[in-house]
């Protein structure tokens, strides 16, 4: 039973993580309408960063996640602005082009800056967990968890509780009228996608703690996300963290399932996206169209 | 035998009832015009009939034979053939292209080759009045040519049934006269027609039967001059009190303001 | 915004036929020279083995971009999973060939086979989906099959399979050849038919094409199988052609991509466009390749010659063959304003 339990709170804190990868892309996606496939590497650079301050400067990884936040902000405004902008009323199929286009440009880069050996951020703590009974809670994946819950409300907080948030929503709704009541659109796009980027920099910051990184390390990430927001939903944040918790159980459930070992992850993920979208399109708690 | 005939479909969405036990019949040769305020349910009807919808209850037969629920595609080639409100033309293909369209995959009986095809397209065109734009593309179009084109491609198929949905909107008076021309030329080739409209003066200058439609339900049905003058249909556009005020004179005007409709 | 031709266009028509002739020759017959003669002549280029490799995966290329324009460009849904067709075809041939000893032309019959079966289990489902969904979907399967694989023992998991080794550059340049003309001839032959026409509206407006007449799913999934069939058929050629497959080599996303981005910079939705595409980026991406440190520059440059693409000429540059367009500033400028924000 308490095997079960164990397996159960991985699952959720796994989820965490989860949520915190999908909340930037979710925003990105159903406002802006983009499938950003350039997202994992967004991820992965946030978690560059925060390997950086800690190699360098001794810097606490939960510490050096608003500068992750603010350099992803940077670069995705900065993204969107420039380039993305320019295709984002072509057909989808050229933004899915272009973004991954921007993922090999940014896995490159990577590649050429810290090369292709894995890199870790083992903060002094980072053995440590809480011991309830026969179960361990790792520290870091409790602090990614609290995180990831903390991402989740501040971007709800600003979507309903912000000027800039009723901006957002408003050109998610209908970009159109957005203009017709003063909204710069090309300014807000590039907003919301350097909000989703700075909440994916943070998502890297939080896995650099316990996951070796590598510049390809992204990608997975990218599909899974993609998975969360199908099981969980568009158009709300509750979605999100509904499908990154329910994606992290299944996930933990299924590997101890006999047969199968973690090289499956990705066909995992494949497996939830298309019963979803067969059985139940607007998922969990997602808004009908 | 009717041609159509509707039997109390019904459909919701989510909490609303956009067909609630909708029943009529259309007749060969008939134009059968369908009216309703915005919202009665009158495109989610012809969605029903023409299979892009499938109701929650009741039976839609054509010629006897049950077509409720059956795939677009096979009710398209059993003779019926619609436009859609909100045009939806092929955009990279010229207007002759877009019309063979309809004779290629809508017939009933035998299949022709795109040339065959591309030579029906020529014919039809004529008929609705786009001859001339033959070769020109989608984009060059007016807003009544893009109408034109619709209904050109719908007939290309030589359906039985033609459902055209609320095909006057938009259009000045003029280019309403047009239409009800082409109207009138279409149902002597053979044609049985439901029309959905909104505008009144439409249904009084081309219908041949009129069903009116208020939230779902059918509201009165008939010859379109009773139809239009029936209290209950007057109350409904244009509010009780205006109902109460319009208590028709012993020998009703066929023309009174209840026909005027914005 | 996805060019179509009914016909050749008129400037190209005029030399089409002498130009194809040619260059039909030159690609039958020169091979055929055989190595030391050409070192004789003093052509040192034919003599090249390296010539040979990479006209052959451009023929390759050229079946692929082809394949996925029928499902992609005239169909008008971009698949970015149909590497899963590719694998599954030198899978099939690997297999057997491999591990049961079938002689490879036999293997090779089945290998478009595999292909299609799957295309038409998966495809039933998820063709229901569009745009996003439908894209992210096939790119969830193009992955997991390749992750599939690399998990099964019998198939060799991640060491990968070898094949007996035939040495034959002229062999496999001529199988791919003839599976790239039939490709091509494919598209050409569709584009005339009730069947292209229908699959040209689905792309258009999917529910005007239902209304009409047109079995949608019946023609989805026919297109779809096509197009894994002829994929199908170059992952068979490659396998026996390389000797060696594993996931990395024939279920790499990056090859699907590729694919994409040539059929839509050649011109998605022409017949001659996935070729254009094909030749011009697989000959920009061996120069690249070939520039020492390679592998990562090639990567950034990929990268960046994608964005170009996608923003500058997303009609692809078919277009300028049809008489309408030049490649001019104007050209640019005009393509920008109508996708920018």
């Amino acid at each position: 039973m308490s095997q079960f339990i164990q397996q159960v709170i991985l699952g959720l804190l796994l989820g965490g993580v989860y949520v915190a990868v999908a909340l930037g892309f979710s925003l990105v996606w159903g406002i802006l309408n983009i499938v950003n496939l350039a997202h994992g590497a967004l991820v992965i650079v946030g978690a560059y960063i925060t390997w950086a301050l800690f190699t360098r400067w001794h810097i606490d990884p939960f510490l050096s996640l608003p500068v992750d936040a603010l350099a992803l902000f940077v670069i995705g405004y900065g993204l969107q602005r420039g380039v993305i902008n320019r295709i984002i009323r072509a057909p989808l199929l050229f933004t899915f082009l272009l973004t991954f286009g921007i993922n090999l440009i940014i896995v490159s880069l990577l590649l050429l800056i810290f090369t292709a050996d894995f890199r870790s951020v083992t903060p002094s703590y980072s053995g440590n967990g809480l011991h309830l009974g026969n179960v361990t809670i790792p520290y870091i994946r409790l602090g990614g968890l609290a995180v990831a819950l903390l991402l989740a409300g501040a971007l709800w907080a600003i979507l309903n509780r912000s000027r800039i948030g009723a901006a957002i929503l408003a050109v998610g709704a209908d970009r159109d009228a957005a203009q017709l009541v003063g909204v710069d659109l090309r300014h807000m796009y590039a907003l919301t996608f350097g909000i989703g980027a700075a909440f994916a920099g943070v998502a890297g910051g939080i896995i650099s703690t316990f996951q070796s990184i590598t510049p390809t390390a992204g990608n997975p990430y990218t599909l899974q996300a993609f998975a969360v927001v199908i099981l969980g939903g568009l158009g709300r944040v509750s979605a999100t963290v509904a499908g990154g918790l329910a994606f992290g159980l299944i996930e933990i459930l299924a590997q101890s399932a006999p047969g199968l070992e973690s090289g499956y992850a990705n066909a995992i993920a494949f497996v939830v996206l298309v019963i979803v979208l067969v059985v139940r399109p607007r998922g969990l708690l997602g808004r009908l169209a | 035998m009717s041609l159509l005939a509707v039997r109390e479909v019904s459909k919701r969405f989510g909490g609303v009832n956009a067909l609630a036990g909708v029943t009529f019949t259309v007749e060969p040769g008939q134009v059968f015009g369908i009216i309703g305020p915005n919202g009665a349910g009158k495109t989610t009807l012809l969605n029903c009939i023409s299979g892009l919808t499938r109701p929650d209850a009741g039976d839609i037969r054509w010629e006897e034979a049950s077509i409720t629920g059956m795939k677009p595609y096979r009710i398209a080639r059993l003779g019926i053939g619609r436009t859609f409100q909100i045009v939806r033309p092929f955009p990279s293909m010229t207007v002759r292209e877009n019309t063979a369209m309809g004779a290629l995959f809508g017939r009933t009986n035998g299949r022709l080759q795109p040339a065959a095809a591309l030579a029906e397209a020529d014919e039809v065109l004529d008929l609705v009045g786009l001859g001339e734009k033959r070769h020109h593309t989608v984009l060059r179009l007016t807003v009544p040519d893009r109408k034109r084109l619709e209904v050109a491609r719908a007939l290309a198929m030589r359906p039985r049934l033609l459902l055209l949905d609320e095909v006057m909107a938009g259009l000045n008076h003029v280019e309403v006269e047009q239409a009800l021309e082409m109207v009138r030329r279409v149902r002597e080739g053979g044609v049985t027609i439901v029309l959905i409209e909104h505008v009144m003066s439409v249904i009084v200058g081309v219908c041949t039967h009129a069903l009116v439609l208020n939230f779902g339900r059918t509201l009165v049905e008939g010859p379109p001059a009773e139809v239009l003058n029936d209290p209950r249909v007057i109350e409904a556009y244009l509010g009780e009190r205006y109902a109460r005020r319009q208590q028709p004179p012993p020998h009703p005007a066929p023309k009174s303001e209840a026909n005027e409709e914005g | 915004m996805i060019a179509r031709e009914e016909r050749v266009p008129r400037s190209l028509r005029r030399f089409a036929v002498p130009l194809g002739i040619i260059l039909l020759a030159i690609a039958i017959l020169v091979p055929l020279t055989s190595t030391d003669a050409a070192q004789q002549a003093g052509l040192p280029l034919l003599a090249d083995k390296l010539w040979f490799r990479i006209a052959t995966t451009v023929a390759m290329f050229v079946v692929m971009a082809s394949a996925w324009n029928i499902i992609g460009g005239l169909t008008g849904y971009a698949s970015f999973g149909n590497v899963a067709f590719f694998g599954l075809g030198a899978y099939t041939v690997g297999v057997l060939v491999s591990n049961r000893g079938w002689p490879f032309p036999l293997a090779l019959i089945v290998a478009p086979l595999t292909a299609t079966l799957f295309a038409l289990i998966v495809g039933i489902p998820l063709l229901r989906l569009r745009g996003h969904y439908f894209a992210v979907a096939t790119l969830g399967v193009g992955v997991a099959v390749g992750e599939v694989v690399n998990n099964l023992e019998p198939l060799g998991a991640s060491t990968g399979l070898f094949l007996p080794i035939v040495r034959s550059d002229l062999l496999f340049f001529y199988l791919m050849l003839g599976a790239a003309a039939l490709a091509v001839l494919s598209t050409w032959f569709i584009l005339r038919t009730r069947f292209g026409y229908g699959l040209l509206a689905i792309r258009e407006n999917e529910e005007a094409a239902t209304v009409i007449g047109v079995n949608t799913t019946l023609y989805k999934v026919a297109a779809f199988c096509i197009a894994a069939a002829l994929t199908g058929l170059a992952g068979g050629i490659f396998a026996q052609w390389n000797s060696f497959i594993n996931q990395e080599n024939v279920f790499a996303i990056s090859d699907n991509v590729q694919m994409i981005l040539m059929a839509v910079v050649g011109g998605a939705g022409t017949v001659l466009g996935p070729v254009a595409g094909a030749i011009a980026l697989e000959l920009i991406i061996q120069t690249l390749a070939g520039g020492g440190s390679a592998a990562v520059y090639a990567q950034i440059g990929l990268g960046v010659l994608l964005a170009v693409c996608v923003i500058f000429i997303p009609r692809g540059v078919i277009d300028f063959f049809g008489g309408q367009s030049r490649l001019s500033l104007r050209y640019l400028r005009q393509t920008l304003r109508e996708t920018s924000a």
